[in-house]
């Protein structure tokens, strides 16, 4: 028999504002334990939290970005349960008033993941298990997060990562969180279940949690759907549980000391008061909004007349994106920036992560420059390159590398001299190619080149040679 | 009537340890509250749902970092602190 | 208020805590003294004096807080094991105003643990004696400020209301105790009973004094987003005529009350009407429902605010256990008292599924109900006239039985926290025990200057005497 896998994601990324979501502590990542606290995020009685406004219109953003309802009242409540990294004893979360409602992410096969809700809540401390005890850090309790709730749309793995994949771009391009999974600040719980193809109505589902990479997240979910099935197969029922991803044996496991369903008595936090996002809000907030990465790929396409396949490469990271518009402005054949960054920039960032970081020595007001000399010069593409190898290995300027001459190229009796110079200096050759070996001539043009140090057009080097040759 | 057994999963929940002895007396005077708050459950009354005084809405705080306090006052009343962190012990 | 020239500051708060010193024991209103900060802003206030800078009203004022309001660097308890030895390393916003101020304080005062009850019995430190009569309880849950500032032990103190707990004792003791309109003073800083009921208030011997702390502390605070602060100053609306002013009389508030305590009442009426107001008696059968409404929804969110005492990042925690779990199961139950408990228990209780709808959700709409009772009666009256409690404050150790039992002192006060209102409670004679009895006059939100002016004519009117014992406190 064959099983098809359900698929539906919770995912919480933690947004990039300056400031926690209830107080004023700054939201750096890293710094030393308890060292970006105040009474509010530790839970000092007597406290109270005050709304970060960026946090809200964030979350919007998110909402916008992915075809949500934005509600127009929402409110903050509630979640109570016991645990050392809550300082309060509950977390303010959002619960039956989420700000954004019934939305969706695309996937590249053009079908739809629906979205349940996002909603705005605040992220809890850090616990470190030691021998002697638990270890409790509050610098990350207070940061906001939203979580975003997807339906059980996901019917593979691969869905299942492109799904988190585009989340990421999204949330990126939106420049609301960096949404990187090794630091935390995008984490995916996942439920699954699975049920025989063709059936409908949903089996019984397990929550995996603590998968840190798209990799233990593909492992993970490729184990939980084996592990069903085989259930399944030996007639045993899945039972529905929270599990653990284990990264040294690649398995989920029950988790023993996870207690029967929490009763989280949520209610409205008598604290804060309700928000209202009026069409007026919404409006402002998507003014404030970059494009929308498909849009920009179409756009990349018809303005740039880039082909599909290198402009995907350029709108995957906004600031890639960005860099290239800047970089291709004014110019008459924009594919050339395209190509500057594709080729040598790109060779020089390793990983997704130095995309995404995307810190180079060069800026794009330079390589405009450089390209803008270029296309006016008509200088080769091969002395372009050399000298943007040479801009990125220095951080230096065009003018450094490119002087007035090589601006002005190799042509008329210049050329003509270079030609001579290198029949003189290379008899071998010449008398090859008196000989008949018409191929000889490339040598004597690369004598060219190498004495013009590229300035020199080889075919217009080419012809001048064979004409002094032929003629004697 | 609200059961001992009740009362137990009730104070777990809080995280409360309620000693055998007292668990009686604990229903009892529970149940009395209970009683007591079913004027309520039992009115007929509707009521309009209350969200609030006064209608306010968006009160927000900007998104500007202060300094935050220093840790030696954020561990000042901890119970145990080792090397910057708050620590329960696993046992004592 | 004297100080110009009669006495210095420093002599006048030595004067205060010498006879804290002699007569403390006996009421035990004080839990803890802080006379050295006391001394060192006298001193402060001083220097000013002499160098010729005028002071502000409250200036070199001696003073108490409740101890559930947060004092940078002193002691804060809440009259709870569970806090005992907390030192808060912030001030709350109402103190921080009052020490920009130089005002002088004595010290902490005694409150039932957690702002928890009517007597100011449920505390860590024993309970405070009324100053009328000792073995009889100072009233709840400030009891202590009350205490003080009845027996001269303090010009005022700052106390906390969530049920009743400002006026209540107030009206035991034979104080002036108000309660503002919920939103009008921060509550950042005040450890937390009952979110949407608490509001800090001044108790005083005068109404004039109310008048001016109230001016004082009701300033917006962006540190509390419920915090809007006062829409207009009461001090220079003191005096005005109140001719024509409609007082309205519900009548459940009088059911059950015992005829001394209605007698006394009765004579209050002789007295407006003299002084030109119109009265008029009216029925509010949906108050009647005010107790339980209270009760369930201040104890669900008392029971989720005092979550957080677990042991770890302040207070108590349980010399031994075997793991985290009972670590903070013990702590709990170890830290808190009974009242508080069994308060936690009922919160948890209607909160839970499958009873949330019942109690919690049903009672937030009955709350709606009780606001519009009361919006509707406003449109009627500007102000309502009630007894503060339906008794006198009774001897010590009468509450321990039945919890719903003590929760029947509360019957004239809550109604007031669950609409948010304005209230003040004024002595107006004494029962038959030859205990204070209370007037509670309720306004509507944001009425402060109407409903003190009122409670100040009523007082002038009666001889406008302040109100503390006699051959008690301070002999100036």
């Amino acid at each position: 028999m064959k099983y098809e896998l359900i698929c539906g994601l919770e995912t919480h990324v933690e947004l990039s504002t300056k400031t926690k979501v209830f107080c004023s502590c700054t939201t750096e990542f890293g710094g030393e334990p308890n060292t970006h606290c105040c009474p509010i995020c530790i839970g000092l009685p007597g406290t109270l939290p005050i709304l970060n406004r960026r946090a809200v219109e964030y979350t919007v953003m998110a909402g916008i970005a992915t075809n949500c309802e934005i509600s127009t009242i929402s409110r903050m409540d509630r979640k109570n349960y016991v645990y050392p990294d809550l300082p309060k004893a509950y977390q303010i979360s959002q619960y039956d008033m989420p700000l954004c409602r019934n939305g969706w992410v695309g996937l590249s096969d053009g079908r739809r993941i629906r979205l349940t809700r996002i909603h705005l809540e605040e992220d809890a401390g850090k616990l470190i298990h030691g021998r002697a005890g638990t270890f409790v850090d509050y610098n990350r309790s207070g940061v906001p997060l939203i979580e975003i709730v997807s339906e059980p749309d996901i019917r593979s793995v691969e869905e299942a990562v492109e799904y988190v994949e585009k989340l990421q771009m999204i949330m990126r391009y939106l420049g609301i969180s960096d949404c990187r999974m090794e630091e935390g600040s995008l984490r995916c719980d996942v439920n699954v279940s699975v049920r025989p193809e063709g059936s409908d109505g949903l089996g019984t589902r397990t929550e995996i949690k603590n998968m840190n990479s798209f990799s233990h997240m593909t492992k993970a979910l490729n184990y939980e759907r084996d592990r069903q099935i085989d259930l399944l197969e030996s007639g045993e029922s899945v039972v529905q549980e929270t599990r653990r991803y284990d990264e040294k044996t690649g398995c989920t496991e029950g988790m023993r000391d996870k207690e029967d369903a929490n009763d989280y008595r949520y209610f409205r936090d008598p604290d804060l008061i309700a928000i209202r996002i009026t069409e007026e809000t919404a409006r402002k907030i998507r003014a404030e909004m970059p494009e929308d990465p498909q849009k920009r790929l179409s756009r990349f396409q018809s303005e740039y007349a880039l082909p599909e396949k290198e402009a995907l490469l350029l709108i995957e990271h906004r600031k890639i994106a960005d860099y290239f518009e800047r970089a291709a402005e004014g110019l008459k054949n924009p594919r050339s920036a395209a190509n500057c960054i594709t080729g040598p920039i790109f060779a020089r960032l390793p990983d997704e992560n130095a995309k995404e970081k995307f810190q180079i020595a060069v800026s794009a007001e330079d390589l405009n420059a450089l390209l803008r000399m270029a296309e006016k010069a008509g200088i080769r593409e091969n002395l372009v390159r050399s000298t943007l190898e040479k801009m990125l290995d220095t951080g230096k300027p065009v003018s450094d590398f490119l002087s007035k001459e090589d601006l002005e190229g190799v042509s008329g009796e210049e050329l003509k001299k270079f030609c001579r110079q290198a029949v003189r200096q290379n008899p071998a050759a010449v008398k090859d190619y008196l000989g008949g070996k018409q191929k000889a001539i490339k040598a004597l043009v690369g004598a060219v080149m190498k004495a013009t140090r590229g300035r020199a057009d080889p075919q217009k080097a080419q012809l001048v040679l064979k004409d002094l040759l032929d003629r004697g | 009537m609200v059961s001992k057994q009740e009362i137990a999963r009730l104070a777990k929940l809080a995280k409360l340890y309620v000693k055998p002895e007292e668990l009686d007396g604990l229903t009892e005077d529970l149940n009395r509250m209970i009683r007591f708050a079913d004027a309520v459950a039992t009115s007929p009354e509707k009521g309009s749902a209350f969200g609030g005084f006064d209608g306010r809405e968006n009160i927000f705080r900007e998104d500007v970092p202060h300094p935050s306090f220093r840790r030696d006052d954020i561990l000042k009343n901890a119970g145990s602190a080792e090397d910057g962190f708050f620590l329960v012990r696993h046992r004592r | 208020m004297l100080e110009s020239r009669e006495l210095s500051c420093t002599e006048l708060t030595e004067k205060y805590l010498n006879a804290i010193g002699k007569e403390n024991a006996a009421l035990n209103a004080y839990i803890r003294l802080t006379p050295e900060t006391a001394l060192e802003t006298a001193r402060r206030v001083d220097e000013d004096i002499a160098s010729g800078r005028s002071l502000s009203p409250l200036e070199g004022i001696p003073m108490t807080l409740k101890d559930n309001i947060s004092t940078k660097g002193i002691e804060t308890t809440c009259c709870s094991k569970m806090l005992q030895g907390y030192v808060p390393i912030y001030d709350a916003t109402v103190w921080k105003i009052l020490k920009d101020q130089n005002a002088v304080l004595l010290g902490k005062t005694n409150m039932d643990e957690f702002a928890m009850g009517s007597t100011c019995e449920n505390s860590c430190y024993g309970g405070a004696g009324n100053p009328h009569d000792p073995v009889r309880v100072a009233g709840g849950s400030s009891g202590g400020a009350a205490a003080a500032v009845a027996s001269d032990l303090a010009v005022y103190g700052l106390g906390s209301d969530t049920g009743g707990s400002i006026r209540e004792p107030a009206s035991f003791c034979g104080a002036v105790g108000f309660k503002p309109t919920y939103g009008t003073v921060s509550r950042y800083g005040l450890v937390a009973f009952a979110s949407s009921f608490d509001q800090i208030g001044p108790i005083t011997q005068s109404v004039e004094d109310a008048a001016l702390i109230y001016d004082v502390i009701s300033r917006q605070d962006p540190m509390d987003s419920t915090c809007t602060g006062r829409k207009t100053a009461v001090v220079p609306d003191l005096g005005k005529g109140i001719r024509g002013l409609k007082i309205g009389i519900p009548r459940e508030y009088f059911d059950n009350v015992p005829e001394d305590v209605r007698k006394a009442l009765r004579n209050t009426l002789k007295i407006w009407k003299s002084m030109g107001a119109e009265l008029s008696e009216f029925g509010m059968p949906s108050v009647k429902l005010g107790l339980p409404i209270y009760y369930i929804l201040a104890c669900a969110e008392a029971s989720s605010n005092l979550g957080r005492y677990d042991g770890i990042r302040y207070g108590y925690c349980t010399p031994h256990y075997q793991n985290r779990e009972e670590m903070v199961c013990k702590t709990r139950s170890e830290g808190f008292g009974r009242e508080v408990k069994r308060r936690i228990l009922l919160g948890t209780y209607v909160l839970s599924a499958g009873y949330y709808d019942a109690y919690y959700k049903k009672a937030q709409d009955l709350r709606g109900a009780v606001i519009r009772a009361f919006d509707d009666v406003f449109q009627k009256c500007d102000l309502i006239l009630t007894p503060t409690v339906p008794t006198t404050a009774f001897p010590k150790g009468r509450t321990g039985g039945d919890p719903v039992e003590n929760y029947q002192t509360d019957i004239c006060t809550v109604p007031v926290n669950i609409a948010g209102l304005p209230a003040v409670s004024i002595p107006c004679g004494s029962g038959r025990d030859g205990m204070p009895v209370g007037m509670q006059l309720i306004g509507p939100r944001f009425s402060e200057s109407v409903l003190l002016n009122a409670a100040y004519r009523y007082e002038q009117e009666t001889g406008g005497e302040p109100y503390r014992v006699k051959g008690m406190g301070v002999d100036l």
